[in-house]
């Protein structure tokens, strides 16, 4: 029974450490994914993007303080939240293709 | 469930922070340290401040562990004394018990921050052994400010990849619980083989 518990323990620290690295390597390179918890301006600091583009993307008065969650947003605005997720994931691909202002493309 | 408690600290703020790292202290599974990243980088992005998050993260752990210290105090030593014959004689009973205290400060102190699943148990078991309330605020207090301090922080250097961070630190919780207790049952192994084959 010891021996049992034992090997269990090891295994168990094992999967969890392995998990633990392969999401540490994963976070480099993959954008923070889009949840309904989270508030507009939220989206915008975790994509490095304006919050006012991501207002103007879902037809919402931009609004910096505005911390309602996606999901109260779609509520009042009538909309399915997986659709108002899609609406911003556009906005910031659209916003990451756009060069600054005064660049060439 | 975990949606609306994320989302009601996105709207709400501090007061949701509160009551909620308050009812997980007592047991309820619930993220506590992903809370706690979110907290931080909402205090970078403004939305929050972070001294008082600190604050009230810090208060609000502490007021549920003493309920559950409260409860293992009234409540398990009753438990343990209805349950004397089942669990060992008087004697062994006694000996757990100086083992809790004895381990006490340090169990109470890492379980707050380091392997916080056990928190709630350390809790219950620190009551019902009758570990001086005293030590065990004490303790409480540093640990659980250690513990808020540490991912409210996390969560400010990581402001932009909080669910990732918390991912890798529960997954680092589970895998530090799994090596300690590998680490008591390889001890109580090594020890029980060395008993018997030191036997006539």
């Amino acid at each position: 029974m010891l021996v049992l518990g034992f090997c269990l323990a090891i295994a168990a620290a094992f999967f969890f450490s392995i998990r633990a690295g392969r999401t540490a390597r994963r976070m480099h390179w993959r954008n923070e994914s889009i949840q309904p918890w989270m508030s507009v301006p939220f989206v915008a600091h975790t994509h490095h993007t304006r919050s006012e583009v991501l207002f103007e993307a879902i037809h919402v008065p931009p609004n910096p303080r505005d911390r309602r969650p996606i999901r109260d947003i779609a509520r009042e605005e009538k909309l399915p939240v997986a659709e108002l997720i899609r609406q911003l994931r556009a906005a910031i691909a659209s916003n990451e293709a756009t060069p600054p202002s005064g660049q060439a493309p | 469930m975990i949606e609306q408690l994320l989302a009601a600290l996105t709207h709400y703020g501090s007061p949701a922070l509160f009551v909620v790292v308050a009812i997980a202290a007592l047991g309820a599974p619930l993220p506590v340290t992903l809370l706690l990243i979110i907290t931080g980088s909402l205090a970078t992005q403004g939305a929050i401040n972070v001294w008082l998050a600190f604050v009230i993260a810090a208060a609000g752990s502490v007021a549920g562990d003493q309920v559950g210290y409260a409860v293992g105090r009234w409540g398990g030593r009753k438990l343990v004394a209805r349950f004397t014959g089942v669990l060992g004689d008087a004697e062994q009973i006694k000996k757990l018990d100086a083992k809790a205290k004895s381990w006490g400060g340090a169990g109470v102190f890492f379980s707050r921050w380091l392997v916080t699943p056990l928190g709630p148990w350390i809790n219950l078991a620190s009551g019902a052994a009758g570990y001086s309330w005293l030590q065990f605020t004490l303790w409480d207090l540093i640990g659980e400010s250690l513990g808020a301090a540490l991912y409210i922080w996390l969560g400010h250097v990581f402001s932009d990849r909080v669910q990732e961070v918390g991912a890798i630190l529960g997954d680092l919780g589970w895998a530090i619980l799994g090596l300690l207790a590998a680490a008591f049952l390889g001890w109580k192994l090594f020890f029980n083989r060395t008993t018997s084959s030191t036997r006539p």
